[in-house]
């Protein structure tokens, strides 16, 4: 069967891929595009460690198909810092501590970057619920939900 | 203190390249000509393999059993006594013992297309009736896992003592039965792996998601029958162990033997639903216990009898014995008893080997005694936290000896106890509980206290005679031309933030800046040997030797330097990353610049040995550090629903010295949200025929943001006084006393109606249930 051409906006880059009608968005992106920061936990949507913003929302790449983001702008854990300079939601997730082996880290900072875009000053229980979509196994959480609250905080200041 | 050295809450300099998406785990290395594989896996616990057809077009993309038949199985004997062993097969050849075993591997261009060859096989299984719960285990007619034995045990331990004189004077007594559930480690990365055989180096070299490198590189060597020089293992970044990737898988032999047969690389990621249903199971214990105690609550003696489900194999390098042989060891906990009595029994069932999950054997131990010394109390109607202080070790019978043996180091076990009481106000909970709640809910308070044995060496290895003894740990320390510093260590960093805080060690040291120092490891063609990161040793061990190392630099540096300075060496010192005498001081870079690229400015015997060192380092007593904590809940339940919400958390912890307080935080703090999973959440549940209930993690519940509250953390700080800076191992500890803090909670809180839990994890069916049998039993009604 012939492949499928797609055309998209990738980190402000633009990007066109041939891909198989059912390879999802995350394969494409981690072995044809080799942008390998966007992970696979569970390839069913229970632990975010694939997030990306997709057209402004938060999705599992797992769940897309690569076909489904034609024409789409996405935004992965790659684009977020600028240059050498880390993302605010970076440098606070450094300074917290908020992170441990690494594999949750891209798909929490893809969430939280997505819940600030759309609610700069949210609460810590909105915080948590919005994270609910993503398991972290080394660091509890807590310290996530201080950088994310204090991101909030230093950006509105 | 310095800034940077031991005791400084630094930033963690791995850190970039994961909050950047560029960390390197398996999943992200890619290889030209790679094929990947795909395993058949039972779908029955227990039976015969028949026949396997396999499609001709396919014939030469699936390897079984007998293709195998060079391959050694997978053999984890322990020499104590009466132990039997298990031949693990890499694929299975005559039975099938758990649901998920290997029966082939299928190697195509693509995971997809190598599935699909998985579907068109077909396999004939006769089925034998299936050994699914430890307590059939040992009934007669049981089902056999292994025919050979005769039994399903693969070990009895025993500790003896008679009874009888402290039974007579015991005021009181209580006995329970307590069962702690199934679990799944779930690190967030599955164990993966890619092998190749490199025809340059006629090396077989395998990137595999492993703790313990060294370790996989020996069994591989046994297994395959290949010398160690012939293998390099690599571990690249690992997205979390928890024990799970401290043990030997088929599957990385299978690759193994593959890429050396096929000459290409070859590639297989485990899945979520192969690591629930086939891989990472742990835990699973079952006590019928008995504590005796004084009428002031000084808890006298234990008589226990504990049941371990070890599943169908002894699993490589740990066994199957660890679990069991440990609950003997390590149940008399915190408390200086009198009288003690245990047998274990690890049994064989037709579900995966048990793995060794973060807080071995002690998690479900401080459940067990833990809720018994509140029931203890509920009987003498004291409070629980009274008979922790009448029966804690005290700080002065410090280092102790206790009723099994175990050398505890140092602590002062009541004063943890005294610091949580104070910060979670116990008497301002025991009057809310008067008060009661507006909306119908029951507050109730928990303690929960535990050691955590650390870095234990050979004498308590050698005693199991499990296939891997600790000795000394090593570190090859190596300054640079430019005047850097490589620490090259056999352990392992999966999370534990070792690239700084060895740097910390190096730089209390000698000085050198932390962006100056670098940690190579996970590679065993540049690393010394090591049994790898496990048992919460890498800080003790690791941390030893890097000081160790860096110790026997220092003083070749001081030659050097005082070679340099042309004074003798005895009027040198290095500080602040330089040697420094009387006349002048000069900076390691120069003196590491000069012996490497300016030799013609020394003296010859400046120092002839160079400044690259290999040391090793062991404790001066081997049987363990011992840290401890003292953790309390505060919790409200609601009786009709079971509903459960964490309302305050505290604990109070001992770890020694701590080489990076900050770190130190984060490894309490995770391994608390792992001991919320065991006590309210995870339980992987089997059917009585051996299938497991959860494939996906929308069955097996892990806690999320929403079920983690905020904890207060108090650091006490002990020395060792038998390690390097006095460091102790913490990196189990947050996990071990959650579940018996939280139920002991739930228990307080249902106390008044007659409710008491004693099963993990407490979830909300089971405390409605629990409410129902209570109140249909005040009522006269009979229920089953």
């Amino acid at each position: 069967m012939s492949k499928v051409h797609v055309s998209t906006i990738i980190n402000d880059d633009t990007v066109e891929f041939l891909c198989e009608s059912e390879q999802t968005l995350l394969d494409v992106l981690r072995d044809d595009l080799r942008l390998t920061g966007s992970k696979e936990g569970c390839a069913s949507g229970d632990c975010g460690a694939c997030s990306v913003i997709m057209d402004g929302r938060l999705v599992c790449a797992c769940l897309l198909l690569a076909a489904e983001a034609e024409g789409s702008t996405i935004e992965t854990i790659e684009g977020m810092a600028n240059g050498s300079d880390l993302h605010p939601l970076q440098q606070q997730f450094l300074d917290h501590a908020a992170l441990q082996c690494g594999v949750c880290t891209p798909g929490f900072l893809i969430a939280a970057k997505a819940l600030l875009d759309r609610n700069p000053d949210p609460t810590e229980t909105e915080v948590r619920y919005w994270l609910a979509g993503n398991l972290c196994r080394c660091t509890g959480y807590d310290k996530i939900v201080r950088a994310v609250l204090d991101t909030a905080a230093e950006t509105r200041n | 203190m310095s800034t940077h050295g031991v005791g400084a809450s630094v930033l963690r300099k791995e850190d970039d390249r994961y909050l950047r998406g560029r960390g390197e785990f398996v999943g992200d290395i890619q290889l030209a000509g790679t094929r990947h594989v795909a395993f058949l896996r039972s779908p029955v616990a227990h039976g015969y393999l028949r026949n396997a057809s396999i499609p001709n077009e396919c014939r030469q993309q699936v390897f079984v059993a007998d293709d195998l038949a060079a391959v050694a199985p997978i053999r984890a004997h322990s020499t104590l006594p009466g132990f039997k062993s298990s031949d693990q097969p890499v694929l299975a050849s005559g039975k099938v013992r758990h649901v998920g075993e290997l029966i082939a591997m299928c190697v195509a261009d693509t995971r997809a297309e190598a599935e699909d060859i998985v579907d068109a096989i077909g396999v004939e299984i006769e089925e034998l009736p299936v050994l699914s719960d430890m307590l059939a285990a040992r009934e007669a007619g049981a089902p056999l896992v292994h025919e050979e034995w005769g039994d399903n045990v693969f070990l009895t331990t025993d500790f003896e003592q008679d009874l009888d004189p402290i039974i007579a004077r015991a005021a009181a007594s209580v006995t329970r039965t307590i069962r702690t559930a199934r679990q799944s480690m779930s690190p967030l990365e599955g164990r993966g792996v890619l092998a190749r055989w490199d025809s340059r180096l006629e090396q077989l070299v395998v990137y595999t998601s492993t703790q313990q490198p060294h370790i996989v590189r020996t069994g591989l060597s046994e297994c395959l029958g290949i010398e160690h020089a012939r293998i390099r293992v690599v571990a690249p970044d690992v997205g979390g162990g928890f024990g799970y990737k401290g043990i030997l898988l088929p599957e990385e032999i299978c690759l193994a033997w593959a890429a050396i047969k096929l000459g290409h690389p070859l590639k297989w990621l485990e899945d979520r639903r192969e690591n629930l249903i086939a891989s990472s199971n742990c835990r699973e214990h079952h006590y019928t216990i008995t504590v005796y105690g004084d009428a002031n609550g000084k808890l006298l003696a234990i008589d226990a009898e504990a049941t371990v489900d070890a599943g169908a194999y002894s699993s490589y390098p740990f066994s199957a014995c660890l679990e069991a042989a440990q609950v003997v060891s390590i149940l008399p906990g915190v408390y200086d008893l009198e009288g003690y009595r245990c047998r274990t029994y690890a049994v064989a069932t037709n579900k995966p080997p048990i793995l060794p999950y973060r807080g071995v054997a002690r998690c479900g131990v401080c459940t067990a005694l833990e809720l018994m010394v509140d029931a203890l109390a509920r009987e003498l109607a004291i409070e629980p936290t009274e008979v922790r202080f009448q029966s804690l070790i005290g700080p002065e019978q410090m280092p102790f000896n206790n009723i099994t043996s175990k050398h505890f180091d140092s602590g002062d076990y009541p004063e943890s106890l005294r610091q949580v009481i104070d910060t979670i106000d116990l008497d301002s909970i025991r009057s809310r509980q008067q008060r009661g709640e507006a909306d119908g809910r029951r507050i109730g308070i928990g303690f929960a206290m535990y050691t955590e044995q650390g870095a234990h060496g050979t004498t308590v290895y050698a005693n199991w005679g499990i296939p891997m003894v600790p000795g000394h740990e090593q570190c090859t320390a190596r300054l640079t031309p430019d005047g850097g510093l490589e620490l090259r260590i056999g352990a392992h960093s999966h999370g534990q933030g070792l690239e700084t805080t060895l740097a910390q060690v190096a730089h209390e040291v000698l000085g050198i800046p932390l962006e100056q120092t670098r940690l190579i490891h996970g590679d065993t063609a540049i690393t010394p040997y090591s049994t790898g990161t496990w048992g919460s040793r890498s800080m003790v061990m690791s941390g030893g030797a890097v000081a160790c190392a860096c110790d026997e630099l220092a003083r070749r540096v001081l030659r050097i330097g005082a070679n340099l300075l042309q004074c003798p060496v005895e009027a040198v010192r290095l500080k602040d990353g330089a040697v420094q005498g009387a006349a002048g001081s000069i900076q390691l870079a120069e003196i590491s610049r000069t012996w490497y690229l300016k030799p013609q400015e020394l003296d010859t015997e400046a120092d002839p040995a160079g400044l690259e060192v290999t040391a090793g380092y062991k404790p001066e007593q081997d049987s363990g550090t011992f840290s401890y904590a003292t953790h309390a809940a505060v919790i409200a339940v609601d009786p009709l629903t079971g509903e459960i919400e964490l309302l305050d958390y505290v604990i109070a912890e001992d770890g020694g010295v701590l080489v990076n307080p900050m770190i130190v935080d984060g490894q309490i703090l995770g391994g608390l949200a792992q001991g919320i999973g065991t006590a309210l959440f995870e339980e992987m549940v089997y059917s009585t025929d051996g299938q497991p209930q959860a494939s996906t993690l929308s069955e097996y519940l892990l806690p999320g943001p929403t079920e983690v509250p905020d904890a207060q953390i108090i650091h006490l700080e002990t020395p060792s006084p038998y390690t390097r800076f006095g460091v102790k191992g913490i990196g189990e500890g947050g996990c071990i006393a959650p579940p018996a803090a939280i139920t002991n909670a739930i228990n307080d809180a249902l106390r008044a109606i007659g409710v008491e839990l004693s099963v993990l994890p407490v979830t909300p069916r089971r405390i409605v249930e629990a409410v129902a049998a209570a109140s249909d039993s005040s009522l006269g009604k009979v229920t089953t």
